[in-house]
């Protein structure tokens, strides 16, 4: 039954979306049509909570919903506040991205929750990741962008603001999520941090982004190298993110709940 | 731009230098001294050298700041070179396991295997809180209102580090076994050393809630988890309907608890009941399938359906939703309290919290066993400190954005472009 009711939503984002593509021009309509998509998303997760008698935060599908619910939001700001289009519709294609990903790997929709998962911090801890992995990997699209604008000469001030805004933004949120997860894990553990593989390449990938914006303060006329530093902080965290099954130190990762039956 | 190395202004190959040479003599020093036993800084050792520390890190500001060395020690080159030089750290850690291992060899030698207790770590810790000490010193002297959100930022990182790094040795991590209806007084460590306690703990009721078991398949030959379809495990209901992989399951009774009785189950709550469901399988194929299963626990079968030649059907073990103690807690000053212990949810007394850990898995929910954990950290305090500066400096990130960077930026490229 969940299952029918995400066929439902994917096509329903992926219809208003396409269309929206379509009638570019029509501005008024296409954000209608672009939120549409997005509470469709919204109504899904919601619904997904319910049922589950859980917050839908626990397995990589699940996730990998709530990507697909903020890049979109992330990506309407940005061009709201820009007025980049590009950005709204990559976005937009990386959150159909996601919503594939999912139809191609159904998972079981189990509503058991260990105990050392039913906090009040798991909710904040998950979602203001997820908030910050999703400005993370806008602001390395732009980085892409930026890097195509450097070597055609074409680099624009514009897009280098953008840069820096998306990553203060993600770099804030990914500092509240590290944090919360340590007070978590004192309150409920007695330790911080384990540096377990998960916490390991989380604070690998911080510490990519923290170069970025120190390297920047300091050289803000070197743009090239501040984006190539910018597109790398994202490879880590790619890392971090799917990659770290496949790590020889995953084996001995506490946080296998992400890959749960 | 192409200035010979160590001449003055110093800048990222010499900070690259300094810092991966840090690294390098750290595993040097792992490999010329083997074996040192583990030295545990305790109270008042580590707060004299702390503050050692943080003197020779003022000095070293107020005295030498005309110096190059202390202009560049202070300076962004420095400091991306410390951070990227820990990250190398955390990277090599993150690729190697970090678990105990036997014998001798290249990883355990170099202590690959336990990075966080290297000679590297520590070196490479101290030269980011010196960077950083110079760094906040430098920005606190020139002090501006502007500047409250990099010097909590800065600051938080600082305290956190120094604080987690000193407060190591005086931490206390110990267990403790508590049997129903037994005080306990003595908690043991890692090794199994035992430990008198200034508290005892009588444990009155132990409790695990489940939720309730699922369906899956197993291959006959090697028991293992049939996966052809998701979902490979759907929980039990009463009266579910529902398709596991191409066959057709009926749940028509389910008894959370139960026991066997002649050629059925029935509903029971004795010492060791389990769950069982009666179930009506069909393929699309073939006709109906139909009998009892159950997970069985530490005194009772359990029992599976033989779908085929290659499969069968049975019920999992079901996972516990809460786990909770009972417990009477007794202080040598007279004073008793009754908590509840959680996961999730400690107890502080006499300056030592109380964790629910565990309990005897093989039993189940009949377990008569919860371990806690006890643990005693009196730097919590001062770390907390630090995150919570950290937390406001995010926040203050969050609210300014890049603002600042604004118009240095759109200076710089107008003119490059
Ligand atoms: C929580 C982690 C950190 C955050 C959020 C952070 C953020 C920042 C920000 C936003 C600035 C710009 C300050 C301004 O606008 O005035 C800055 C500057 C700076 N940071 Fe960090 N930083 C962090 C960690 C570090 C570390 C670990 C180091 C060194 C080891 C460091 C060294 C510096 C230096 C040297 C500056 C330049 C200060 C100046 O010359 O005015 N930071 N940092």
């Amino acid at each position: 039954m969940i299952w029918n009711y995400f066929l439902i939503t994917a096509s329903i984002s992926t219809t208003s979306w396409g269309v929206a593509a379509f009638i570019h021009k029509k501005e008024g309509f296409r954000n209608s049509l672009v939120i549409a998509g997005i509470l469709s998303i919204a109504l899904f997760i919601a619904f997904l909570w319910i049922q589950l008698e859980r917050p839908p935060l626990r397995t990589l599908g699940e996730t990998r919903l709530w990507y697909a619910f903020f890049l979109p939001i992330i990506g309407f700001i940005t061009y709201w506040r820009w007025r980049y289009h590009w950005m709204l519709y990559y976005s937009l294609a990386l959150s159909l991205i996601f919503l594939l990903i999912n139809y191609l790997h159904p998972e079981n929709f189990s509503k058991t929750l260990m105990p050392a998962l039913q906090s009040p911090w798991f909710v904040p801890h998950v979602v203001v990741y997820i908030f910050a992995y999703a400005f993370l990997a806008a602001s390395s699209l732009v980085a892409i962008r930026g890097l195509y604008q450097f070597y055609k000469n074409k680099l624009t001030p514009k897009l280098m603001l953008m840069a820096d805004n998306l990553v203060y933004l993600g770099f804030a949120f990914l500092t509240l999520g590290l944090l919360f997860g340590a007070l978590w894990a004192k309150e409920a553990w007695g330790h911080y941090w384990t540096w377990d593989p998960k916490e390991t390449w989380a604070f690998i990938t911080w510490m990519g982004y923290l170069v970025y914006i120190h390297f920047r303060y300091q050289h803000v006329s070197k743009s090239k190298a501040a984006l190539w530093i910018l597109a790398l902080a994202f490879v880590i965290l790619l890392v971090c993110w799917f990659g770290i099954n496949y790590l020889p130190s995953a084996q001995f990762s506490i946080h296998t709940y992400s890959k749960a039956p | 731009m192409n200035k010979p190395l160590w001449e003055s202004p110093w800048a990222y190959m010499e900070s690259f230098l300094i810092s991966f040479g840090l690294v390098l003599i750290g595993f040097l020093l792992e490999f010329s001294i083997p074996n040192h036993p583990e030295v545990k800084i305790v109270y008042p050792l580590n707060l004299i050298l702390g503050l050692c520390f943080v003197a020779l890190v003022i000095l070293l500001y107020f005295l030498l700041r005309k110096i190059r060395i202390i202009r560049f020690l202070s300076g962004i080159p420095a400091s991306i070179g410390a951070v990227v030089a820990f990250a190398a750290l955390v990277i090599l850690m993150g690729i190697s396991p970090q678990v105990p291992m036997q014998g001798k060899n290249i990883i355990t030698t170099l202590k690959l295997n336990d990075l966080t207790s290297s000679w590297s770590f520590l070196l490479i810790n101290l030269y980011v809180l010196l960077v950083l000490g110079l760094v906040i010193l430098q920005k606190l002297e020139r002090f501006k209102r502007r500047n409250w959100g990099f010097i909590c930022s800065h600051l938080g990182l600082w305290i956190t580090i120094f604080t987690v790094g000193l407060g190591a040795g005086d931490l206390q991590r110990l267990r403790m076994d508590l049997h129903v209806n037994k005080t306990e007084w003595k908690a043991y460590d890692g090794e199994g050393k035992y430990y008198e306690m200034p508290l005892a703990i009588h444990l009155n009721h132990f409790q695990i809630d489940e939720f309730h078991p699922k369906l899956a398949v197993v291959e006959n030959s090697s028991g293992k988890l049939y996966e052809a379809s998701k979902p490979s495990m759907i929980m039990i209901e009463k009266k579910l309907q529902c398709k596991l992989h191409q066959w057709n399951v009926e749940v028509s009774e389910f008894y959370a608890s139960s026991g066997r009785s002649g050629d059925r189950y029935y509903q029971m709550f004795d010492y060791g009941a389990a769950p069982a469901a009666f179930v009506k399988v069909t393929t699309s194929s073939s006709d109906t399938l139909s009998g009892w299963i159950s997970c069985g626990s530490f005194n009772h079968q359990h029992e599976s359906l033989k779908l085929n030649r290659d499969f069968s059907l049975l019920m999992t073990v079901p996972e516990p939703r809460k786990f909770s103690s009972e417990v009477t807690i007794f202080t040598p000053d007279g004073s008793k309290v009754n908590q509840t212990l959680e996961v999730n949810k400690s107890y502080s007394v006499n300056g030592w919290k109380i964790y629910q850990l565990s309990y005897d898995e093989k039993m189940g929910k009949y377990s008569e066993l919860s371990i806690v954990e006890l643990v005693k950290d009196p730097w919590q305090i001062y770390v907390y400190i630090g995150v919570f500066l950290m937390m406001i400096g995010s926040v203050y990130m969050f609210w300014q954005g890049s603002k600042l960077r604004q118009k240095a930026t759109s200076m710089v490229l107008s003119e490059d472009l």
